[in-house]
Order: structure tokens, then C-alpha cells, then sequence
């Protein structure tokens, strides 16, 4: 199932901390989303280092067919981008040129999304936001709503199903109210889980005004420090080009 | 001994809601007792288990009159989460309780929530698995955990929690008998430990030598209560008669497993003939039979333990698993996969999901021409539904529901039926209902049921399928 933080624990490989990843993510959106010191070669070159490293990071993880699609494709896109794009002219520059453009900026942080999405727990995740003092307001909502994603995934599944056997489809004499078939049931099934889920937190007691303890084991370990390591040399490389003592 | 909980003349009204759901109840449970709510659909069984938790009245809304203490504390002044720690609770459907997607932050749910020290929380999991013997569940993902592994994890979250009281409301009605029998196992052990028990449930063979004392509710306040031995000596129709379900049904189970499995030779000329039904999700087999004749117009249980290939064969039936090869045929003409979804409808566990329009008439409408109104309005008009023609399908009870669903194949000319568990959380009468129901259904149409339930196998069904690792 393709669903939000429902990592496979029994079979992940290796494990970074949730912290680690969304510093990738942040450094990834500074530099590949927002080509923030592009005008520096060093930067350059540091900037698809750490790109190809979310792909590295889906291999680590098991995920070996989305690594490879993902990785062909920004590996085509990217070399687009430096071979093509500066030998054509006209309004094929113009398309190819903004497609390479878009691509090889989104990507690096679309390929990391997946893996945090698919390599993080959701117990995880809170520990994470707790130690960096995001508040419980903020977390158990979004711990409950990450729950909850799967289960309407499921529901929506079952409805798909029932309209099958139904034979309402599209071409079908009900096309028109497709929409409101779909989701009437969905609504109704949601909302019923819904209370029936938040029933059953409040007798577990989520909510209670003691300090909620979280025994999630997460911490940062050798490949933490790597990971890291090589993202920081890439902030040294764009301060020291500032400076204009690296170009 | 001391008074666990007190119910003192206790009058409820839910908030939406005309007529109060418990009128002038008074009970008191002692301190390690092991209590069992029983009687009919709507007779407050569930509403006594949401008292008890608090879930009444800090979360649903409503009237309450009377005085409910629940070891010495009045819920009325006591917030809800601070009742987590002294009562647990264990609901009925396994899908919507649980939090984590993976099984040891589950168990360490509750605890987490109370603010305990790490190691503590290490030590009450480590005791709390080791006790119920789910060391093997550990670490694994909830998505992929039987319907009876959930509950026992569920059981465990709350176990870890070391609560004095435990609520269970309908702990069973998705489990099957091996899984019930592991169910019953955790609740002895929690009696050992003198913890105080409340269940509500309507299958009653489990209990049997487990309750202390059970109490039969009807409309709202307690009209019979028995003591353990003696309700359990009663007799299946004495139970009947009040609208309970029976309690000596384990042994049913036993019979069918061993005598019926075999298929008898039918007449050829009217039956429906499946072939090469083999499914497997990626290396194993989970659906593996090579020919199979059903007669026409039957009602057949598919039987079997969870994860036994029981919806599998029956999605295949349906045309709903893709990459399935099988055939079907029926008086000679041969349906394929995608045919199937033509011939076939499943009425599924959870309603819900498959009652789309606005009005019950324009949900069986649904893929007719208004020319056939009239054929529309004869069917509801069969399945007793005709005078909520106007009325929303989502408004109507679940097992009006189901009678539209049932409705709306039958409009569509299906000619084969597949029920999915259609009696889960039933009592006694509405499984009347539903066995008659299937009883009237026209020669022509075949019927299968995928479910734990044998009593109602007893009442309705002509043939029995045994599926075992996919095989009959």
C-alpha cells in the first residue's frame, strides 16, 4: 500500500533518524529547488552530489525498483540539462529547456519525499517533533491524521470495489454522479471510523495533561554523521564562495 | 469485597435520540468479578460499557441521570483520560482502534500516554507479551496482522496499562473460533490476576465457565440476572425465546469440520460449475481448486480460519482479482473473469460501502430504466423495505441495509449472491431475520456465506465449503 508513513519495520535496511532526513529535505529545497548559489562551481557540483543522494538512500532502504526509475530519470533529465539544452535554439529551447529546468529542480526533493514517506514510522516521526520541542498540540493531530490515511485508503478501496459490481464506471448510464457515489459512502465510513478511532484514544488516554513519554529509540549514528557530513560540506563550499575564496 | 463500580438509577438519552436507551438501571460490580451483558440489539448493553469508560458522557453526548462510580471515583468529575489508566477498553471493531502501525508502539500506546518513565514502559511490554504470549507478534506491522492477532494486540495495549477494570464490547464478532478460543484464554488470565471484567457481547459459547455472573438486559434495565453455572445450563430454546443466541455451538463446529466436507454428486443438470479457480499473491497459493460444481439455487457456507482463502475464492468469484483465470459456468454457457462481475454480487461485512444514491428506490434503481420501476418497488417490496422507499439508505439500521443491498442485486439479475460475514455483531432475532431472508431467496439464485457463525449455517444453509490453505 502506498500510504504515508507505513514503513515496513520487520524489512527497512538501514535507519536514519527522522531529524537527518529533514535536513536533507531542507538543504535539498535550498539548493536544488532554489539553486541558491548556482553561480559557484564547487556548490555546483555539490548540489547533484547531494541530489543523487536520496536515490542512494531509496537503495539503502530496499527499495530497489523505485531507486532505479528514479534514479534513470534524473540521471537522463540532468545530463538533458547539460549536453542538449545549450546546443538547441528557438522554441525547442524554450520547451525543453523549461522542462529540464522544472524537473531537475523538483525531483531531488520529490525522490527524498518518498523516502521519508516510505522509511519513517509514525512513532518515529513524533519522537522526532518532540525532541525538537514542536508542541503536542501540533503533533498528536498529525500523529492521528497519519492514521487515519491509510484506513480511508482502505475504505475508498472498498467502495471502488462495490461500484464494480455495481457496473458504475465511466461511459456508464450514471457517469454523471460518479463523484457523488464515491463519495457519500466515503464520508459516511470516515466519519464513523473517525469517532469511533478518537473513542477509543481518549479511553487510552491521548490527551491527558501529563508529559507523554515516547520510548521510539531515535538518535543519530555513524550514518547520520555521514549523511550529514557531506551536506554540511556543501553549506562550507557556498559560504567559502561567498567570501570568493572558492568559484 | 469492595464495590468495583456502582450504577445507581440511571436514566440515558443520547442527544440525537427520542427515547431513552437505559431507564432506572441499578448495578454494582464487585471487585474481581467477571461480568457478562447480554439481551437483544438496542438494549444498552454497549451504552452500560460507554458508562463504565467514561466515553459517556465526556465523548458522546447526551442525558444522564443517576449516580456511576467506578472505583470510587465519580465519572460525571472525573476527566476521561485520567479514568485511562484504572479502566481499559477493548472495542469491537478491530480497524478503527488502533494508532500505531506497528505493534510494540501500539502496546506502549496507553503507557506512553501516562507519562511513564522509559524503562518502566520496557519493563510492562516485556510482562505484558511474555504473559500473553505474543512474543512472535512483536515489531510487525498492523496492516498485516489477522483479524484475531489485532485484537490480542489490542487486548495487550491495554493489559500494559494495568488497568483495575476491563470494558470489552463485542471483543469477538470478527474472529473466528480459534481466535476466540486464544480471546479466552488472555480473559482467564486477567481473572487470575483479580482484575474486574465487564463484556457485552451477543455470541455466547466462550464464555461459558469464564462469567461470574451475567446480567440480561432488555429495553434499557435488567430484567434477569443469573449466576455463571446456572445461565449456562440453560437450554438452547429457553435462550431463543429470550432473544439471545445459543450457547452450545462450539460443538456444531466440530461436526462440520470433520463430517460435511465432502461434496456430494449433484444433479448435473443444474449446477454451476467452477474451474481452475488458482490465486496465489506472489509465491503462495491462495486460492487453489481445480474444479468445483455447486448446485443451483443453494445456500452454501464457505467455511474456514481466518487467512484460509476464503475471500480470496470469493473475490474470484466475483471477478474482482485481476490476473485470475478461472471460469465459471452456468447451464452450459461459460463466464470468464470479467463476465463473473456480471453474474455475481458480494454483499459486503460493512454495508456502508456499497449503498450509494439518495433514496433506497434510486439505490436499486441504480443501472435500470425507470420503465422497471414497478419491478423495483415488488422487490422491496418482498424484502419488507417498501415503506422506506424515500428514506436514505445511510439512515436506515444495518440489517435494513443489507436488504437493500440484497435488493439492489437482485434488480441488477445477479445470480449469484456472496455474503460476507453477514451476521457479525447480529443477536439473535436479526440472525433470524437474515437466515429467513436467505431461506426465501428464489430457486434460482445460489447464495454463498463466508462466516464464523454456525448457528446461522444451522438455520439457512443447504451445503457446507470447507476452504484450508486455499484448498477444500
Amino acid at each position: 500500500m502506498a500510504a504515508l508513513f507505513t514503513a515496513d519495520i520487520e524489512n527497512r535496511g538501514l535507519v536514519l533518524d527522522p531529524r537527518t532526513k529533514l535536513f536533507v529535505m531542507i538543504t535539498l529545497v535550498i539548493f536544488a529547488l532554489g539553486g541558491t548559489g548556482s553561480d559557484i562551481s564547487a556548490v555546483r557540483y555539490g548540489t547533484i552530489a547531494v541530489s543523487i543522494l536520496p536515490v542512494l538512500l531509496l537503495m539503502t532502504a530496499r527499495q530497489y525498483k523505485k531507486a532505479t526509475v528514479f534514479g534513470i530519470l534524473y540521471a537522463l533529465i540532468k545530463s538533458a540539462e547539460i549536453f542538449l539544452v545549450p546546443n538547441i535554439t528557438g522554441a525547442e529551447l524554450s520547451i525543453i529547456g523549461l522542462c529540464c529546468l522544472i524537473f531537475v529542480r523538483l525531483m531531488p526533493g520529490l525522490i527524498m519525499g518518498a523516502y521519508m514517506l516510505s522509511s519513517t514510522t509514525v512513532s518515529e516521526f513524533i519522537a522526532a517533533m518532540h525532541r525538537m520541542h514542536i508542541p503536542q498540540q501540533i503533533t498528536i493531530p498529525m500523529s492521528v491524521m497519519f492514521r487515519f490515511f491509510p484506513t480511508v485508503l482502505e475504505e475508498f478501496t472498498a467502495i471502488n470495489t462495490a461500484m464494480k459490481m455495481r457496473d458504475i464506471r465511466i461511459g456508464g448510464k450514471n457517469a454523471g454522479k460518479l463523484v457523488e457515489y464515491r463519495l457519500v459512502p466515503l464520508m459516511v465510513c470516515s466519519v464513523n471510523i473517525g469517532s469511533e478511532l478518537s473513542a477509543a484514544a481518549l479511553t487510552r488516554g491521548l490527551g491527558t495533561k501529563v508529559r507523554r513519554t515516547n520510548i521510539c529509540k531515535i538518535g543519530f549514528h555513524i550514518q547520520d554523521i555521514a549523511v550529514l557530513l557531506l551536506i554540511l560540506t556543501l553549506y562550507i563550499f557556498w559560504i567559502l564562495g561567498m567570501f570568493g575564496v572558492m568559484k | 469485597m469492595n464495590d468495583a463500580t456502582i450504577l445507581k438509577n440511571i436514566l440515558f438519552r443520547y442527544a440525537n435520540g427520542d427515547t431513552g436507551v437505559l431507564n432506572d438501571l441499578y448495578l454494582t460490580v464487585k471487585q474481581g468479578e467477571c461480568i457478562l451483558l447480554c439481551g437483544g440489539s438496542g438494549c444498552g448493553k454497549t451504552t452500560v460499557t460507554r458508562l463504565l469508560n467514561g466515553l459517556i458522557p465526556h465523548y458522546y453526548e447526551g442525558k444522564l441521570d443517576g449516580e456511576v462510580s467506578v472505583l470510587g471515583k465519580s465519572i460525571c468529575d472525573t476527566a476521561i483520560e485520567d479514568l485511562a489508566g484504572i479502566v481499559g477498553s477493548v472495542f469491537q471493531n478491530p480497524r478503527s482502534q488502533f494508532f500505531c502501525v506497528d505493534t510494540t508502539a501500539e502496546i506502549a500506546f496507553g503507557c506512553e500516554n501516562m507519562g511513564l518513565s522509559e524503562t518502566e514502559i520496557q519493563r510492562r511490554i516485556d510482562n505484558t507479551v511474555t504473559d500473553m504470549q505474543i512474543q512472535k507478534l512483536l515489531g510487525r506491522s498492523i496492516f498485516n496482522l489477522s483479524g484475531g492477532e489485532k485484537q490480542k494486540i489490542a487486548c495487550a495495549g491495554v493489559a500494559a496499562m494495568l488497568p483495575e477494570l476491563i470494558v470489552l464490547d463485542e471483543p469477538t464478532s470478527n474472529l473466528d473460533l480459534d481466535a476466540i478460543d486464544e480471546l479466552r484464554e488472555i480473559i482467564q488470565k486477567w481473572k487470575t490476576h483479580g482484575k474486574t471484567i465487564v463484556i457485552a457481547e451477543h455470541r455466547l459459547g466462550w464464555l461459558s465457565g469464564l462469567c461470574d455472573r451475567v446480567i440480561f438486559m432488555e429495553s434499557g434495565s435488567i430484567s434477569a440476572e443469573f449466576t455463571g453455572e446456572d445461565f449456562f445450563s440453560l437450554q438452547t430454546d429457553k435462550l431463543n425465546s429470550m432473544g439471545l443466541r445459543a450457547i452450545h455451538t462450539a460443538n456444531n463446529y466440530l461436526e462440520s469440520r470433520t463430517g460435511l466436507t465432502e461434496i456430494k454428486p449433484f444433479n448435473s443438470s443444474a449446477v454451476i460449475t467452477l474451474e481452475n479457480f488458482v490465486y496465489s499473491y506472489g509465491k503462495q497459493d491462495a486460492v487453489n481448486i481445480p474444479k468445483l460444481e455447486i448446485p443451483k439455487g443453494a445456500v452454501i457456507a464457505v467455511v474456514g480460519h481466518n487467512g484460509a482463502g476464503k475471500s480470496t475464492f470469493t473475490k474470484c468469484l466475483c471477478g474482482l482479482q485481476k490476473r485470475f483465470k478461472g471460469t465459471v459456468s452456468v447451464d452450459g454457457k461459460i463466464y470468464r473473469s470479467k463476465d463473473m462481475m456480471r453474474l455475481s454480487y458480494m454483499v459486503m461485512q460493512d454495508v456502508n460501502h456499497q449503498l450509494f444514491a439518495e433514496t433506497v428506490l434510486e439505490e436499486v434503481m441504480i443501472g435500470a430504466d425507470d420503465s422497471e420501476q414497478q419491478t423495483a418497488l415488488d422487490i422491496l417490496e418482498k424484502l419488507h423495505i417498501a415503506e422506506y422507499k424515500d428514506r436514505h439508505p445511510m439512515s436506515l439500521s444495518g440489517g435494513q441495509k443489507q436488504r437493500v443491498a440484497i435488493a439492489s442485486a437482485l434488480m441488477a439479475g445477479k445470480k449469484l449472491l456472496v455474503f460476507d460475514e453477514p451476521t457479525s455483531g447480529l443477536d439473535f432475532s436479526s440472525m433470524e431475520c437474515t437466515a429467513e431472508l436467505l431461506r426465501s431467496l428464489d430457486k434460482d439464485i445460489t447464495v454463498l456465506i463466508v462466516t464464523h457463525d454456525m448457528e446461522l449455517i444451522d438455520r439457512c444453509c443447504t451445503h457446507i465449503l470447507h476452504i484450508e490453505e486455499g484448498k477444500i
